[in-house]
């Protein structure tokens, strides 16, 4: 037996897999395209986990990602008559979700740059131990890891929406260029720009940060030196 | 390895591929180069921050009863899919015959249309039309007057000339 029948003999059956769901998922588009509710809720299950990835990557109560959801789903219901039969599904709705988001994102007021006084003393302790120790491993205590996302959502909510959702979509979601930039309706290259001007501002806030951090520290220890000599 | 190298090798650590050999020189690099340390610091911070934001939220029991509830409630607002289909396809006409209109209101112009005459008031307040001298000029707009015709137009004025001085 060749390598290719070899491979094909292990992939066949997840082939007919894929083939055998998509069929279904067509067949579901046609009956919520004629007005089936049920179909169209088989379908939203179908696709919830992605749907739900996406919200929850900007918004972290699960009242209000559900609130969202439901927004997204109610959109494409409203709009699965015009959903060209044969398309992918998949990207259709990503793009609903990621339009529902930047609505989101777009009333939000953006916030203006910010500074270590800014912080919360629980974003800013994260910040010191970081300084300090240089690296953190990936699972940091529960404290740290709210106190992160803090600072995550409080140093994205100074980018502009469109920069913020590529980098969320890129870093978080783990979606390619072609998939950011057909979410966001626009070209990869516009992608690309809007993905790396998001990092850059992203690591110029927390080298700011992070240089106010050691300013303050090194007056710290200053005062500290200063109060001994002054008692010695 | 110089600092270029360094970026690169940042580069693959944040997407989980760099080599394991490269590891260690990246490293002994950092630990001797103070830009590039403070560069690797935040550009790690970064990446532990957006990770902070991943998170898997499952819908809660109530999620599907509601959207089940509020898809009704639209049901019976749904237009009907051949509808839709055919304003979507009227949507996608409306440019081109927007664009047909503006080319042929175009060329109407450029070809120069009837134009209507001026209205200005004359003396003896009664309204003269008056032709541009191009408008005149046009090959068979205005035909040469007849003895009659001239005539006319010269005991007219006098007319018009003596009810102007009568006054």
């Amino acid at each position: 037996m060749c390598m290719n029948d070899k491979e094909n003999s292990l992939l066949g059956p997840a082939r007919e897999q894929r083939d055998e769901a998509a069929q279904e998922e067509a067949r579901l588009i046609r009956q919520a395209q004629d007005g089936n509710q049920r179909a169209f809720e088989a379908l939203v299950r179908l696709h919830e986990r992605l749907v739900f990835g996406i919200i929850g990557s900007f918004l972290r109560r699960r009242q209000d990602v559900e609130d969202l959801a439901q927004e997204v789903f109610l959109k494409a219901y409203l709009a699965i008559g015009r959903f060209r039969p044969g398309a992918p599904f998949a990207p259709w709705l990503h793009r609903i979700a990621v339009n529902t988001s930047y609505d989101h994102l777009r009333g939000i007021r953006r916030r203006p740059e910010i500074g270590i006084a800014d912080l919360a003393e629980s974003e800013a302790d994260f910040l010191d131990r970081y300084v300090e120790k240089g690296y953190l491993s990936g699972g940091g205590e529960a404290d740290d890891r709210l106190a992160a996302r803090d600072l995550a959502e409080r140093i994205l909510a100074t980018l502009r929406p469109k920069d913020r959702l590529a980098i969320t979509l890129r870093e978080v979601n783990g979606f390619e260029i072609a998939q950011i930039a057909r979410s966001l309706g626009c070209s990869r290259a516009a992608a690309k720009v809007r993905l790396f001007r998001a990092r850059r501002a992203m690591q110029a806030a927390l080298r700011r940060l992070i240089r106010q951090d050691e300013q303050e520290k090194g007056m710290g220890d200053r005062a500290a030196r200063g109060g001994r000599d002054d008692l010695s | 390895m110089t600092c270029r190298d360094t970026e690169n090798l940042l580069e693959l650590e944040r997407k989980g591929e760099i080599p394991a050999g490269e590891q260690q020189a990246l490293k002994l690099h950092l630990a001797a180069c103070r830009r590039c340390g403070e560069t690797a610091k935040v550009a790690r911070l970064s990446s532990v921050l957006l990770g902070t934001l991943r998170q898997e939220i499952v819908p809660g029991t109530s999620f599907y009863a509601r959207l089940g509830e509020r898809l009704a409630a639209t049901g019976s607002d749904q237009p009907d899919s051949t509808l839709l289909h055919a304003w979507g396809f009227a949507r996608r006409l409306i440019p081109a015959v927007a664009l047909g209109v503006l080319v042929l209101a175009g060329v109407t112009i450029s070809l120069g249309g009837p134009s209507m005459p001026r209205q200005v008031q004359g003396a003896n307040s009664k309204d003269i039309y008056a032709f541009s001298l191009e408008e005149v000029n046009l090959t068979g707009s205005v035909e040469r007057p007849n003895q009659d015709q001239m005539l006319a137009f010269v005991l007219m004025q006098g007319e018009v000339q003596g009810a102007g001085s009568g006054e």
